[in-house]
């Protein structure tokens, strides 16, 4: 079952199966520890409570519905109000579109290829993937549509060829198809082509049907004229400039031959796959043979650049240069490699990549709910957070809301103006890729740790559209001992916690709205969203971050089986950085990293990383959640039955019946 | 039913490549290879105990494809030597040897395998680039003004399968007719991009090798009996020729997925004839002189042909297809309909032929890339290995075209790339200190082999003066390798190393 979970996990993300099966035995070893503790002292007072719960026989069950609330409601809020503030973006500028930092997404896959692809090879494929990500990708903003495309079809998207070394890998552009012409004449010029689903030769019958010979001659003419009508198609085709007829069937030897004698290329037996692929992209619906009328147009038709055989290692292949109608640019790639081994594990880890990217490239959902009925609950959390930091906010007033903004400017009100016009010269600023990773250490020490405003809700309220740019919004500055430095800091914010803010507050945008207007009216539910393209540094960041905030959720959580669950979890998560750096010693050990960034939390200073990889934090999140479900799984199972066969399916003994 | 098995739980090894089993084996493999390379290796004969066929050789594509390999690691290995093969035909066993070697001398040293793979990258790119460029000492440019250089190619190629069992003078024969084969392919006028043409290989076991020939255009096998049917073939300058691949036998075409009712007293084979014999009328009327059909025609109507003067041969089968349709200038007609005039091809001459207990017909051409290599040899196995190496010597020769250079061969190229590696080495060593003190050890490993396998002492740093008296051992002369195989060859071993190493290191 956890095998099932796993993969049904990696084939929709792409990634993440170690850390699974790592996270998965953590916390199992978590909760062994817990209840062994309870049934051996129970002095813990928030589980005494529930000790009857606990000490009949449903107890999983009863902590795999902890987990199931946890998973719906703490997690969200946890990786929206307080993760978020640290997230990176892969994004390049902070202007409207948002363009592809091609340095980051190199980081990205080189980190993501780390484990996947040999040594040797894995700067050489990430190099490729990306290459071949931005050659397919006709405009900045289709990328979407990019992935999704690649995601669908990749196995039609490459070849791959035994026999030569990786280094030979390449990418062609066009679409290659897996198969031969059958008839192959040289066109240049003004290529058209035409999808056909079925035989362009008429047949004597169709299905279900019946065809009555009642002579010779009649059988003769009507041979002949399927014949004349096949000749007729074909030419009809030619005059429409058809240089090629692709088709999913194969047509019989008389249309190859009549397509040749007209110098039309034929490709016969297309797999579906690659006939929605070429719809796709080109907007080609499949050309219906008419029933009835010799007169008509043929408006199913498409031109392609170029139409040749590609001849690699012996093998031939049809190489066509279709013509895009959407943000596709059709490329394939040549996947080469010694066995054939190795270039499946190559195909697997390049789908895999496109796998991660598309979740990545995907705004994530977080939903999650406050109890605002008491509204010391509510701001409990945040209470919490800034005593914590020594820094007390002034008291919470009714009817405001108080919220953090991921890496939002400090701004005193005096200076107001002055940051304003900082934050528009940065925000037209187009950073330059490589500043992306200097920045990041460079603006550790001025950033104030109370990242944080507060915005008059009800003013949201009557004005939402206005939401929309932090201009528009009157923050309600608060007094912090950075009051001093809050000039410099609007300096020296880096360009990379701006460009977070913009597109945060952009993709926020929408559900800030409902979620202000469901606090008027005191509800509890709440949702937000991840902007797309959130990244972490690699090296167990997400935990380490998780970790700390879920642990500091526990210390001021009422709710014992919450607090127990959220204490499972949080230190599980460990359990993967330090898995990670296992074999490092020194300075990079794993006491020492943690130390050091709960030390960089506390003193809220950003959290320098030793490593330079990315990771989509879309993924993480995903991950969090399948191992969570599935370990819901495991514990709400009390007993396994072995048996000799497959368990029956349902509507095996129907059809048993009815034989 | 499929058939039950067990199952067996599944396996995991930590660090494969370090069990004594593993390297028993790996050093079998290497026996195996290492004595079958060469001019002078010996042959093998693979046979299962229950009889059946027997195979003699000293290839690797046929040694390897015998070989029951179970370990993956050897499969990796011996897989990644296979497709190597069908890539560039030669090199073989040199790839599987070297790379044999390569992990044993690898192992001997007791680096770690991520430092073994950073260290194999970086050799690598020094002897490709080192191959590559001008300075390279073992390279020389092939004239193709003259055979010289292409003959001595093949003839490499030829000398190192014993199996073959040639003379010195029926070497000489087949190296000169391979090269001839290869010349005919050649297209005389072209365009913009060269299209080699193709040369079938004809098999006539039972004689004598001296007896084999090359000739442009096709040679169809006929029985005696069909060819006294043709004889006496009236003369004339040009053919037309008539080339089906749909099948004239008569039967019905594809009558659609309904059912087809005819009444009482209709005979459809009657009618299917009846349009045969239409089509024969046409043809004759046309004043076709041969009909070839890739399926069965129908003995009515190849009665009605010959009756007619026509030539008509039948079940050439789909190899033939595309090399007849370019020698005759057809189109492979598909139709029983009428046939359009633009379809017909022709041929220069027709003529018999007779070769040992076998006829042919051969059509010869008027100007075409097509050839015929009328191989023979004096037992089956013998021929086998002759087919093999003709089609091994015939592909190296295409891929000189695409890299004009070739490299010197009997170990030469190995001891002065082994030497190249050493001077590199030696003076990075003195300049650099301890860092590059590692790739000294796997330096040397990489070039043992060319010193073992020769058995001569490993050379000292030389010049390209010492280089001609490293030749005196081969009673061949020089060989010839080309530089294309070579380096990716190279290329590929390092490669091969790489896939076994990242294994290890995964496990």
């Amino acid at each position: 079952m956890v095998v099932a979970c796993v993969s049904s996990h990696l084939r929709r993300t792409g990634d993440g199966a170690k850390t699974f099966i790592i996270l998965l035995c953590h916390l199992l070893r978590g909760l062994h520890t817990v209840i062994d503790k309870e049934q051996d002292s129970l002095i813990s007072k928030n589980i005494q409570t529930h000790r009857r719960h606990w000490k009949n026989c449903c107890q999983w069950k009863f902590i795999s519905q902890a987990l199931l609330t946890f998973q719906t409601q703490i997690l969200d809020y946890i990786m929206d109000h307080y993760l978020s503030k640290h997230f990176l973006t892969i994004f390049s500028s902070s202007t409207e579109e948002r363009t592809l930092c091609r340095s980051s997404l190199e980081l990205l896959l080189e980190a993501y290829f780390c484990g996947r692809v040999g040594r040797n090879n894995h700067y050489f494929i990430s190099q490729l993937m990306c290459n071949y990500f931005f050659k397919c990708m006709a405009c900045e903003s289709g990328f979407e549509e990019v992935f999704d495309l690649v995601d669908d079809y990749f196995v039609e998207l490459n070849v791959g060829v035994t026999g030569l070394p990786v280094s030979d890998s390449r990418i062609i552009a066009g679409l290659v198809l897996h198969r031969d012409f059958s008839v192959y004449c040289p066109a240049d010029g003004d290529i058209r082509i035409v999808i056909v689903t079925e035989t362009i030769q008429p047949l004597f019958s169709a299905s279900a049907s019946e065809f009555i010979l009642n002579s010779e001659a009649q059988f003769q003419t009507s041979q002949f004229w399927i014949m004349e009508k096949t000749k007729a198609i074909v030419k009809h085709l030619q005059s429409q400039n058809v240089k090629l007829l692709l088709s999913s069937v194969k047509q019989p030897d008389l249309v190859t031959y009549y397509a040749g004698l007209n110098g039309i290329s034929v490709v016969e037996c297309l797999s579906p796959e690659e006939v929605s692929l070429i719809q796709r992209v080109m907007g080609l619906s499949p050309f219906i043979l008419p029933q009835a009328s010799s007169q008509y147009e043929i408006c199913n038709t498409a031109s392609v650049k170029f139409c040749k055989p590609l001849t690699l290692r012996s093998k031939r292949y049809v190489h066509l240069g279709l013509i895009s109608t959407c943000s596709f640019v059709p490329h394939c790639i040549v996947l080469c490699g010694p066995v054939q081994g190795l270039v499946e594990q190559h195909e697997g880890a390049l789908h895999g990549a496109f796998k991660m990217l598309r979740q990545l490239f995907k705004d994530l959902d977080l939903s999650y709910m406050i109890q605002t009925s008491d509204q010391n609950h509510t701001s409990s959390p945040l209470t919490y957070k800034d005593s914590r930091e020594s820094n007390p906010l002034p008291e919470i007033v009714n009817g405001l809301i108080q919220r953090p903004y991921q890496g939002t400017v400090v701004k005193n009100k005096g200076n107001l103006a002055k940051t304003q016009t900082y934050l528009k010269v940065y925000s037209n600023l187009v950073v330059p890729s490589v500043e992306l990773e200097t920045c990041i250490p460079c603006s550790t020490p001025k950033v104030t740790p109370t990242d944080t405003y507060q915005t008059n809700e009800t003013l949201r309220c009557l004005a939402p559209t206005k939401t929309r740019t932090i201009d528009d919004n009157e923050p309600f500055i608060e007094s912090n001992s950075a009051n001093s430095t809050a000039e410099n800091t609007g300096i020296e914010i880096s360009s990379e916690n701006l460009q977070v803010t913009k597109i945060a507050g952009k993709g926020n945008m929408l559900p800030v709205r409902e979620k202000s207007l469901e606090m008027c009216t005191s509800q509890s539910y709440c949702c937000s969203t991840l902007p797309a393209g959130c990244v972490l540094p690699v090296g167990g960041n997400f935990e380490i971050l998780l970790h700390y905030y879920l642990l500091n959720y526990t210390r001021k959580c009422q709710q014992s089986e919450e607090s127990v669950v959220s204490m499972i979890i949080a230190n599980a998560l460990l359990g993967i950085p330090q898995v990670l750096y296992k074999s490092k010693k020194g300075k990079y050990s794993f006491p020492q990293i943690y130390i050091r960034t709960l030390h960089a939390l506390q003193t809220s200073q950003p959290i320098v990383s030793s490593q330079k990889g990315l990771e989509s934090v879309a993924g993480k999140y995903q991950l969090l959640t399948s191992v969570l479900q599935c370990l819901t799984k495991i514990l709400t199972i009390d007993l396994v039955i072995n048996i000799r066969r497959q368990p029956r399916e349902m509507y095996d003994q129907d059809s048993d019946e009815e034989v | 039913m499929s058939r039950l098995e067990a199952k067996k739980p599944s396996l995991c090894k930590s660090e494969p490549l370090t069990s004594e089993k593993v390297r028993a084996t790996l050093c079998v493999l290497k026996g195996i290879l290492t004595s079958s390379y060469g001019p002078s290796g010996r042959l093998k004969q693979v046979h299962n105990g229950l009889g059946g066929c027997v195979c003699t050789t000293s290839q690797s594509s046929a040694l390897l494809s015998n070989l029951p390999v179970t370990h993956p690691i050897l499969k990796i290995l011996t897989t990644s030597t296979k497709n190597h093969v069908s890539c560039f035909s030669d090199c073989g066993l040199f790839t599987a040897i070297l790379c044999c070697n390569l992990i044993e001398n690898v192992q001997r040293t007791g680096l770690t395998p991520t430092t073994v793979i950073k260290l194999n990258q970086h050799l690598l790119r020094l002897c490709t680039n080192y191959l590559k460029s001008e300075s390279c000492g073992c390279r020389i440019p092939v004239d193709f003004s003259s055979p010289q250089t292409l003959l001595c190619l093949v003839r490499s190629i030829v000398t190192s399968k014993p199996a073959c069992m040639l003379t010195r003078e029926e070497t000489d024969h087949i190296s000169a007719l391979v090269l001839k084969a290869f010349l005919l392919t050649i297209p005389e006028n072209t365009k913009d991009r060269l299209i080699l043409g193709k040369s079938i290989i004809v098999p006539l076991k039972g004689h004598r090798v001296l007896d084999s020939t090359v000739f442009p255009g096709i040679l169809i096998e006929v029985s005696e009996v069909q060819l006294m049917k043709i004889l006496p073939i009236k003369k004339s300058n040009a053919f037309k020729v008539a080339l089906f691949c749909a099948s004239l036998s008569g039967d019905l075409s594809d009558t659609g997925e309904g059912t087809m009712v005819v009444s009482s007293g209709v005979s459809l084979e009657n009618a299917v004839l009846e349009q045969l014999l239409n089509l024969g009328r046409q043809l004759v009327s046309d004043h076709v002189d041969l009909v070839m059909c890739q399926k069965v025609l129908h003995p009515s109507l190849k009665q009605f042909l010959s009756m007619h003067q026509v030539i008509a041969i039948d079940r050439v089968g789909v190899a033939l297809m595309e090399p007849l349709s370019k020698v005759t200038g057809t189109q492979p007609i598909g139709s029983l309909g009428s046939i359009s005039p633009s379809s017909y091809g022709s041929v220069k001459d027709l003529c018999p032929a007779k070769f040992g207990f076998k006829h042919f017909l051969h059509l010869i051409p008027n100007e075409a890339t097509i050839c015929s290599l009328l191989l023979c040899n004096r037992n089956d196995t013998a021929w086998d290995e002759l087919k093999l190496t003709c089609q091994t010597a015939l592909h190296v020769l295409q891929l000189t075209i695409k890299e004009p250079c070739v490299l010197l061969g009997g170990g030469c190229t190995e001891t002065h790339l082994a030497a190249y590696i050493r001077h590199k080495i030696s003076n990075r060593r003195t300049s650099a200190g301890k860092n590059h003190q590692l790739q000294v050890p796997a330096g040397k490993d990489v070039h043992c082999l060319s010193y073992k396998k020769w058995s001569i002492p490993a050379p000292q740093p030389m010049t390209s003066c010492h280089q001609p008296e490293l030749l005196w051992f081969f009673s061949n002369g020089l060989l010839f390798k080309t530089i294309l195989l070579d380096f990716l060859l190279l290329q590929k071993i390092t490669l091969l190393c790489f896939v076994c190493w990242t294994c290890l290191w995964f496990c």
